[in-house]
This record gives structure tokens, sequence and C-alpha cells, in this order.
């Protein structure tokens, strides 16, 4: 167990930035999520802490030492890769050895620990199977039994789920929780998808074309997303934006309507933010928006409605159950009184 | 399925192809067990290894060995020297390395007579004029096709895997000897049973290189044979063409085991 820290980390392929400093305290024992779209340089980033990639400025230390010159092995961590990178011309149990017998560790020690990593993670049965033998969730276990073998103080995790199906992602994603709180280690894990985010992490760091928008935990994140791109990335329905005028008394929303509000900063407001899950349907009199129903996906628990607003914005609302709607049908909205997000024309949240 | 005749005719056909391609064979090694051959496609009175024992004693039996070190160390010397640079060439960005690799392959389409004067010269100064020359010259010469062939298969060792085996402390000639090696034995097999056969059936430059008796390999051995002995010994060439031919019949068979399992990359997306 390490703390790993990141000051003003940079990274450049010629004259290309694709990092542009990046400051992160990761504290001993915790899950940090690393999570942005595509190409945001999360993967460079994990790599540079990992020592694949040469550091362009800036520091990364692990358990208080400096690494930017430390080589990889010596950084006293363990990565599990996209691709599992298992060596296929060996068995289960010679992947799981191979870092342990590279280091001339006793016969004896090495067959302990792989009998027990692969009884942590139930892979017993497989170790004299060679890895083209197994389907993806085993072979995403042995990667990560790869890792847990070598006792590292830091476990970097590049998308490991993203090669699993859907149910196995979620089950596995379990799985990696309970793995974090029983081997009680720093774990940095990298992903696209924002639902692994919020579940795994207790902090997420969200990044963005190689900066960080912002670092906190899910909730902070969900509750007060410090910007549009924050705001609009973490949940798994992304929030309405609507654009809103300020004026003296309130903002003037699409439609014409005005919502009353208070706020000191009201005239730089020009988004308004609502989650589709806080927004709430309403009758012709009370609402604040009204709009046509254009799509309705029912999943049982809950529906998603997709209402086309008369200026051509879409509003997505969440509603629990099975309601009875009819693509084409008049909804009217009602905004809540909490969980509204306020931006300026920068996409800065106000508070 | 309505008439057995076209299945008839089929074999009847099939029987003339299999005698035409049989009759030849049958030929070499009715003659080869029969110590008594004329050289006829007959029925052997006796049957016996005579043929064989004169094959592979006295001079036959120095070509036979010096074939197998010509072939053998020329397979080995192109895969050690083609590993060692067709691994940078594969992993290195070095610009215009394939222009540079198909280049060398079209120079090697010149025929080999073509570069035979200035090898024999630098062969001669470097007193390499004996076996050792020929396997320095036939590596050389394979260079190019070797180069290209393992480049490729180290092409389809995924990058990744070496970066986990470097992140487990492994040195890059430990990464080379444990992940990229193994996992590129098909090439590797390829390789060398292509330079072998190669080498083995090479006539000309052991021809030139040579020069004496003592070091000739079989394929020269096989051409000095013919009316050594006043009067063509079916025998004994019948039983030296069977010897000569079986290494590279048993080569293959070898690696072919080899060639089925095990293609790199197999097996590691999910
Ligand atoms: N070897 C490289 N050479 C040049 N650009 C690269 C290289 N590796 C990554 N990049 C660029 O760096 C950016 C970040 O890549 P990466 O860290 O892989 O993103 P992701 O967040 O999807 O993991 C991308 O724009 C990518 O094109
Ligand atoms: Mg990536």
């Amino acid at each position: 167990m390490s703390d790993v820290s990141l000051k003003a980390v940079r990274k450049s392929y010629g004259v290309l930035e694709v990092v542009h400093g990046v400051d992160l305290d990761i504290k001993a024992g915790e899950f940090v999520v690393f999570v942005g779209p595509s190409g945001c340089g999360k993967s460079t980033l994990l790599r540079m802490i990992a020592g694949l990639e040469p550091i362009s400025g800036g520091e990364i230390a692990i358990g208080g030492r400096v690494v930017n010159d430390v080589p990889s092995p010596q950084r006293g961590i363990a990565m599990v890769f996209q691709s599992y990178a298992l060596y296929p011309h060996m068995s289960v149990f010679d992947n799981m050895a191979f870092g342990l017998k590279l280091a001339k560790t006793p016969k004896a020690e090495v067959e302990a620990r792989v009998r027990e990593a692969a009884r942590i993670l139930q892979i017993e049965p497989y170790l004299d199977r060679m890895p083209k033998a197994l389907s993806g969730g085993q072979r995403q276990r042995v990667a990560i039994g790869r890792a847990i073998v070598r006792n590292p103080k830091v476990f970097l995790f590049d998308e490991p789920l993203s090669n699993l199906d859907a149910a196995l992602r979620a089950q596995t994603r379990v799985e990696i929780a309970k793995l974090h709180a029983a081997l009680d280690a720093t774990m940095i894990y990298v992903t696209h998808d924002q639902v692994e985010a919020m579940t795994l992490a207790d902090r997420i760091v969200v990044l963005n074309a190689g900066r960080i928008e912002q670092v906190g935990s899910p909730l902070e994140l969900y509750r007060n997303p410090v910007n549009t791109f924050v705001a609009g990335f973490i949940a798994s329905q992304r929030m309405n934006f609507l654009e809103v005028k300020a004026s003296a008394n309130g903002l003037e929303l699409p439609g014409g309507r005005v919502l009353a509000l208070n706020h000191a900063g009201i005239a730089a407001v020009k988004t308004l933010g609502v989650r589709p899950e806080h927004l709430l349907l309403a009758d012709a009199g009370n609402a604040d928006l009204s709009g046509v129903l254009a799509v309705v996906e029912q999943f049982g628990e809950y529906a998603l409605a997709y209402a086309e607003l008369p200026g051509g914005e879409t509003v997505t609302l969440k509603l629990d159950g099975a309601p009875a709607l009819e693509v084409g049908q008049d909804v009217h909205m009602k905004l809540p009184g909490e969980g509204l997000h306020l931006f300026d024309a920068d996409g800065r949240a106000l508070r | 399925m309505e008439s057995n005749a076209p299945s008839r005719l089929t074999a009847i056909a099939l029987t003339f192809m299999a005698v035409i391609w049989i009759s030849p064979f049958s030929w070499l090694i009715l003659n080869a067990f029969n110590p008594l051959s004329t050289g006829q496609l007959e029925i052997p009175r006796a049957v016996g290894l005579d043929n064989f024992a004169q094959a592979v004693s006295g001079n036959a039996g120095r070509q036979f060995i010096n074939s197998m070190m010509i072939a053998a160390g020329t397979a080995t010397l192109s895969v050690i020297v083609g590993i060692s640079a067709a691994y940078p060439l594969s992993r290195l960005k070095i610009p215009g390395r394939n222009a540079f690799l198909w280049t060398l392959v079209l120079l090697r389409m010149l025929p080999a007579a073509g570069v035979l004067v200035p090898l024999y010269f630098t062969a001669q100064r470097m007193g390499l004029l004996n076996q050792l020359g020929v396997i320095i010259a036939l590596t050389v010469l394979n260079l190019p096709f070797t180069l290209l062939l393992l480049k490729n298969f180290f092409d389809t060792v995924p990058i990744e895997l070496e970066e986990a085996a470097y992140v487990e402390g492994a040195s890059l000639f430990q990464i080379v000897t444990k992940i990229v090696l193994p996992m590129s034995r098909a090439g590797i097999a390829v390789v060398w049973f292509f330079s072998f056969t190669g080498a083995w059936n090479e006539f000309l430059l052991p021809l030139i290189f040579a020069r004496v008796q003592d070091a000739f390999p079989m394929s020269v051995g096989l051409y000095a044979a013919f009316g050594q002995q006043g009067a063509i010994n079916y025998g004994f060439l019948t039983a030296f063409s069977i010897i000569y031919a079986a290494p590279a019949v048993g080569v293959y068979f070898l690696l072919r085991r080899n060639m089925n399992t095990g293609f790199a990359g197999v097996g590691v997306k999910g």
C-alpha cells in the first residue's frame, strides 16, 4: 500500500502535448478511477505511472519516492492490461508465476502465492490450462491474479472490463470492489465507462483533453459538478442543458415561461442543467416546460421519455415505473426546487 | 449415383495416374534395395542394404556429413543472424525500414551466379574457401528472406505482452527469449527448414568453394558419381539419392507438427 502523487505531469509526443500538467494526490489504499472520453489521455497517464512511457515534465512519486527515472519493475506496481496480455504459450500457472520466477523466488513460495491468488479469484481448476482454453472472464481473472501474486504496492488497471459482455462486466465489477476491500491496496483504474467509475471509486478523476476537470467522490461529482463537461459525463443519463436568459426576476426558459430564482450571480447564468431523474411531470397549468413526446423507452422499472420543446431542444425525463405515455402527446414538466445546476457562458458551475 | 460408369472411369484414370507417379519411385526403391541392380524396373532376386552401406561409407559418407554440416550450419546461422536483425527491425521505428527490406529482397532476385564472382574473391581474401565460407555465403544470400519472414512473425507478437513482461521485471534478453521467440517458433521453424533444404540442395557454391573431393557435399558428390566407376552403378546411385532426399523429408515432418501448433497471437483477445 503506497500513496501516489503527481505534480504538474506532462506528456508530449513530439510537438503534440497530450497531457497538460496534471496534479493529483492519491492516498495509500485509495481506489481512484480516471474517467474520460476516449483519447483524453487516461492510458497515457496510467502508463507514465507504470513506467511504460517516459514523463515529459513534472514529477511522479510512489510511496514518497520520486520515480521519474526508476524503471518499471522497481516501482512496486502491477498492471492489468485491457487485452489481458496473457502469455499464450504458457499455462495459467506459468503466466501467474512468471514475475516471481524472474525474481528467483523459491519454488515453494511461488507455488504458495500462485495457489493463494488462484483461490481468491476462484481459478484454481484452470491452473494447468492454456489461456486460449479460457473464456474472456476467466482470462480476465488470470490477468488480475498475475498482478496479485507480485504483491504490489499499487495496482494499475487499464480498462480491464471493456472486453467482457455486459453481464460479466457487472459481476466482475463487484468482484474488483471486493478485491480492493480484501487486499487493502492502492488501486488506480482507468475507464471510459462512468458506471464503473461511479460504482468502484473512492474518488473519481474526470479527465478531458489531457486535463483534470474535477476530482471528487462519486456523489460529489453527481451533486456538484464544476462544469458542463463533468455534469454531462457523470450519471447514467446525461444531464439536460437548457439555454436560458437571465432577467431581473429569474430565468427565462425555452418556451417563454420564467423560473423565479434568487441567486447572487444570476446575471451570468447562460445554461440551466437538470438531471432527467429530477424533472417532474406536471399539468399544463403549473408547468415550466412543455413539449411533445418524441420517443419513450420503457425499461419496466423506469422509463425514459424524450420530449421535444417548441424551440427544437430535446429534454429527457426519467420516470419511475411504467407510465402510460403515448408518442405525440403533449408533455408538461416542472423543474424541481433542488437539483438545479447553473452554468455561466464558459460552462462553469455557479454555486 | 445412378450409374457406376463414371466412378469406374475415374478409378481407371486414377490408377493410370498412380502408375505414372509411382513407377519412378518404385524403380528407385527396387534398385536401391537390390544388391545386383542393373537399372531395370524388375523385382529384385535378392534384397539387401549393400547399396546403402556403400552410400554411407567412404567418400559418400563424408559427403553426407559435409551436407549435414553445411545445411544445419546455414539454417542455424540464418536463424540466429535473422533473429538478431529482425527483432529490432520489427520493434524500432526506423524510417524506411520496409523499403530497405524489400530492396534487399529484390536484389536477391538477381541470379546467384551474378554475385558468385565477388563472393568468391571475398571468401578467398578472408581465407574462407571452405565449408565455413559456404555456410556464411549462403546465410548472407538467405538473409533478405529470413529477415522479411521473421520480422513479419515478430510483428504479430502484441507489444502489450512485452510490456507486461517488462513490468514484471524481465530484461530485454528475457523478453526476447521467453516471450517473443517461443511465440514466433512457427516462423523460426519455417526459416530454419527453408534454409536447411536450400543449403542441402545448393550445388554451385560448394562446388566452387570446396574444390576438393573431401569437402564436397552430396549435391556435388551425386554429380561426380555419374560415370565415376566406368559404368553407372545404379544400385549405389539410387541408394545415394534416397539418402540425399531423406533429411529434407524428415525435417519437413519434424517441423510440420511445430507449424500446426502455436502461431503467434493466438488466444489473446477476449
Ligand atoms: N505513441 C503515440 N504517439 C502519438 N500520439 C499518441 C501516442 N499514444 C497516444 N497518443 C495520443 O495521446 C492521446 C491520449 O491517448 P490515450 O492516453 O491512449 O487516450 P485514452 O484516454 O483513450 O486512453 C490521444 O490523442 C492519442 O492519439
Ligand atoms: Mg486507453
